[in-house]
């Protein structure tokens, strides 16, 4: 909050393959949408929380994906708006997984990649929240669901892990499932439970007594 | 409006561990509410002049939308492509995912049909948490009683049973979806107290509540089966049976190539969210960009009545700095907590738990008095003393609010060490389209649930009512709209409504100039040239 002085010359990148000329300060997004590049919808909350906003961004030889609406522009920047991710392959409903005991040998079902990660950083380098996504899967593969999903706790799902793993492994679903798993065999809070049977015993006895 | 002090002197006055005065008492709230709040502004009301509500007090800038032409006419719909699904949920957001969960677990074939991306929506940024009476102490009546007084009494008591009572088993739902939430450790689930609150009972998941809550049903939509989701499809107008009386589908156009396409089916259920980004009364907002106030509109056209559209909240603490942030939330969950709000001068001017509709006007108060921090890039607001609640508490920002330290970390601002500039931010739509319990519009064929819908909140809403309303009417919409009744014999599809609509406004001798749903915000490039590819 220090800096006081604004620059005021505008800022000259291309985004799309457009030529922009931006207000300093202003994210990819603004500066698109200043700059009437058309169609950039892959935009949601405009705070870096819905995953969106997937750019790639090329600064002289040096290209990274990022969200566009967290990153400000620089003179010479190339930025390019990426499709959204398609439908992903991995396909489960909890209410298959019924028995707990079974989970390990369902998740490599299902993740059947998860146990081929070539700790390349892929994932790790491209994921905009800084999650330990490579680590996350370990995590996952080994059966520690409850501390993978721990690790994902800041994933918007942009699914750009995804995009950058050479295994297919789609880290950010590997997250997902080990979150979810959690919450589904393990988290039974004794003040939702007591309460739920409070309601149950009240409505039981509404109907005994018409 | 008084200058105040600029940001540069209010930092440099700013002490974390100054001695602090009590807060003044607060004689007369109605007085307050009325001198600053932003619903109360001279010339932002007017009266409706067509519709259901025709005679109504409106906001007007909604009042112009409401009042206007269709996107299209009847020679759109020659040679659109023709698909038939059993429930249409229009928005991808929480209400939307809820609903078509809940119809497709009672088999109906249901096709999803979402502006943006599947998850992008006002849900997705939700932080605080979502309410339900599950402490020992707390009950269901006390729960509606509070949403009650909170919306002064302009609720409908029958709607507000049913999402208090739906609270347990929603969160029992979610969980089953897949959702985690913070515990104590004993396992309890974590409860906290906001404003307005006789109980404990807001429950939550860090400040990522809206996150969590999104991911896990934006996959669990996804790997449904029975549920079709099309993305970038915003619904431009519904349709109608010949008499324009009842809904019997919609028409989407493409955000990617502008082509329309039409959806016929028994139920529409509109969960589209609010209206943020129309940008009320000059506000900036907390909201999504898709927040257009769409739904009111298609609903509005075909017919179905609305209420509470003078009413909107205004969430206290927006964010004034960085630019790039401005207008979006610090989760009232912080207040909770214990953080303070100060003037210019340090001093305490409200008391933080007060509603939010008297804290707003609290703070626009102190702003037009003269007691505001002003930015050199126009904005003005007055602190949230998060180092004050940092040194009573070490380390409990990062580990109860990692969203708000991590959203301002890449520029540079730690609210560690300084106080967040805040000032009220347009945030929630209380009013809607007024549904029964089972989400039900007064138009057969159509449900609403979610922010689009109204009647539960009154005129101010609380913490955690939000996202307890989407998944509990949610849930119930989806149920009921699956549960509709085929219609026998050939289903004629029309825009018998728009027809209606527009000889109404030449009646009324409104233009026709303007034209709705906006679908996005002029300001985006898409949104200044929609549908003209
Ligand atoms: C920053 C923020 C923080 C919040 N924090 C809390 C909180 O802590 N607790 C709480 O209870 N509430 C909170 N709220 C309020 C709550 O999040 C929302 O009211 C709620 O999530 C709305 O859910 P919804 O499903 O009705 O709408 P949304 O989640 O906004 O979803 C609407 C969907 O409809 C789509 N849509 C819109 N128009 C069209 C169209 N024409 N055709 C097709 N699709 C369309 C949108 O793209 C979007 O996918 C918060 C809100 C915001 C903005
Ligand atoms: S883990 Fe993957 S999906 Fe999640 S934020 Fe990081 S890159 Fe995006
Ligand atoms: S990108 Fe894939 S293979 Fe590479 S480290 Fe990450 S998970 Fe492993
Ligand atoms: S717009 Fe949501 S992450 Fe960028």
């Amino acid at each position: 909050m220090t800096e006081t002085a604004r620059d005021i010359q505008p800022v000259e990148l291309l985004i799309n393959g457009i030529p922009v000329r931006a207000e300093p300060q202003m994210t990819i997004v603004e500066a698109a949408w200043a700059g009437g590049v058309p169609r950039v919808t892959g935009v949601g909350c405009l705070e870096g929380v819905c995953g969106s906003c997937r750019i790639l961004v090329r600064r002289g030889k040096e290209v990274n994906v990022a969200l566009g609406c967290e990153t400000f522009v620089e003179p010479g920047m190339e930025a390019l708006f990426l499709p959204a991710p398609g439908t992903d392959r991995h396909q489960y409903q909890l209410t298959d997984l019924s028995d707990g005991w079974d989970i390990q040998a369902r998740f490599h079902e299902i993740f059947p990649e998860a146990s081929r990660c070539r700790h390349c950083h892929g994932c790790v380098k491209s994921c905009p929240k800084d999650i330990s996504v490579e680590e996350g899967v370990a995590l996952a593969a080994a059966g520690h669901y409850r501390e993978a999903g721990e690790a994902f706790l800041e994933c918007v799902m942009c699914e750009l892990c995804d995009s950058a793993c050479p295994e297919n492994i789609a880290p950010a679903h590997v997250g997902l499932f080990s979150r979810r798993i959690t919450a589904f065999f393990h988290l039974r809070p004794p003040n939702l439970i007591h309460k739920l049977e409070e309601i149950r015993k009240e409505q039981a006895d509404k109907k005994e007594q018409p | 409006m008084k200058r105040g002090l600029s940001l540069q002197a209010a930092l440099a006055a700013y002490r974390p561990d100054a001695e602090l005065a009590p807060v003044p008492e607060l004689d007369d709230p109605d007085t307050l509410l009325n001198s600053y709040h932003p619903d109360h502004l001279r010339g932002s009301m007017t009266k409706l002049t067509i519709g259901p509500n025709a005679g109504a007090d409106c906001q007007r800038e909604l009042a112009d939308l409401l009042q206007a032409e269709a996107f299209i006419d009847e020679a759109d719909l020659a040679g659109a492509q023709v698909t038939d699904t059993d429930v249409l949920v229009v928005g991808g957001g929480g209400a939307g995912c809820a609903a078509a969960l809940a119809a497709a677990e009672r088999g109906a074939r249901v096709l999803l049909v979402t502006k943006l991306r599947l998850g992008d929506s006002n849900t997705v940024m939700a932080e605080g948490g979502i309410q339900a009476a599950i402490e020992p102490g707390d009950t269901a009546q006390q729960h509606m009683q509070d949403t009650l007084r909170a919306g002064h009494h302009a609720g409908d008591p029958a709607l507000v049973a049913a999402m208090v009572g739906d609270g347990p088993e929603v969160i029992r739902w979610l969980i089953h979806q897949g959702m985690q939430f913070d515990q104590t450790a004993s396992g309890d689930l974590h409860t906290r107290r906001a404003g307005g609150m006789t109980a404990p009972r807001i429950v939550h998941c860090r400040d990522y509540t809206g996150l969590e809550m999104m991911r896990v049903l934006r996959e669990a939509v996804k790997q449904h089966r029975g549920i079709e989701v099309w993305d970038q499809s915003p619904v431009v107008e519904l349709l109608s049976n010949e008499r324009g009386q009842k809904c019997v589908g919609a028409v989407l156009g493409s955000l990617t190539d502008g082509s329309m396409r039409i959806v016929r089916t028994r139920s529409v259920i509109l969960a589209t969210g609010g209206l943020g980004r129309l940008h009320l009364n000059g506000f900036p907002t907390s909201n999504h960009i898709g927040a257009t106030g769409d739904g009111l509109v298609l609903a509005y056209r075909m017919g179905a009545r609305l209420c509470e559209l003078d009413s909107f909240q205004y969430h206290p603490t927006g964010l004034v700095h960085p630019p790039h942030l401005y207008g979006k939330l610090v989760t009232e969950g912080v207040r909770a907590a214990g953080a303070l709000l100060l003037n210019a001068h340090g001093q305490r001017f409200v008391d933080e738990l007060q509603p939010r509709d008297i804290v707003s006007a609290a703070i626009i108060r102190e702003c037009r008095e003269g007691r505001g921090i002003h930015t050199d890039t126009g904005g003005v607001g007055v602190w949230l003393d998060t180092p004050r609640l940092e040194r009573s508490q070490p380390g409990m920002l990062q580990q109860q609010f990692p969203k708000l330290l991590a959203r301002t970390h890449h520029v540079g601002i730690d609210p560690r060490l300084e106080p967040i500039l805040v000032h009220p931010t347009l945030h929630y739509q209380n009013g809607g389209v007024v549904i029964d319990v089972n989400g039900a519009t007064s138009v057969p064929g159509l449900y609403a649930a979610g922010e689009v819908a109204g009647g539960i909140h009154g005129r101010n809403r609380i913490m955690g009512n939000a996202l307890l309303d989407i998944i509990g009417f949610g849930r119930r919409a989806g149920i009921a709209a699956a549960a509709a009744e085929h219609d026998r014999g050939p289903k004629k599809i029309t825009l018998e409504h728009v027809n209606r609509a527009r000889r109404d406004l030449t009646l009324a001798g409104l233009p026709l100039t303007q034209r709705a749903p906006r679908i996005l915000p002029a300001y985006t490039a898409a949104g200044k040239d929609i549908w003209k590819p």
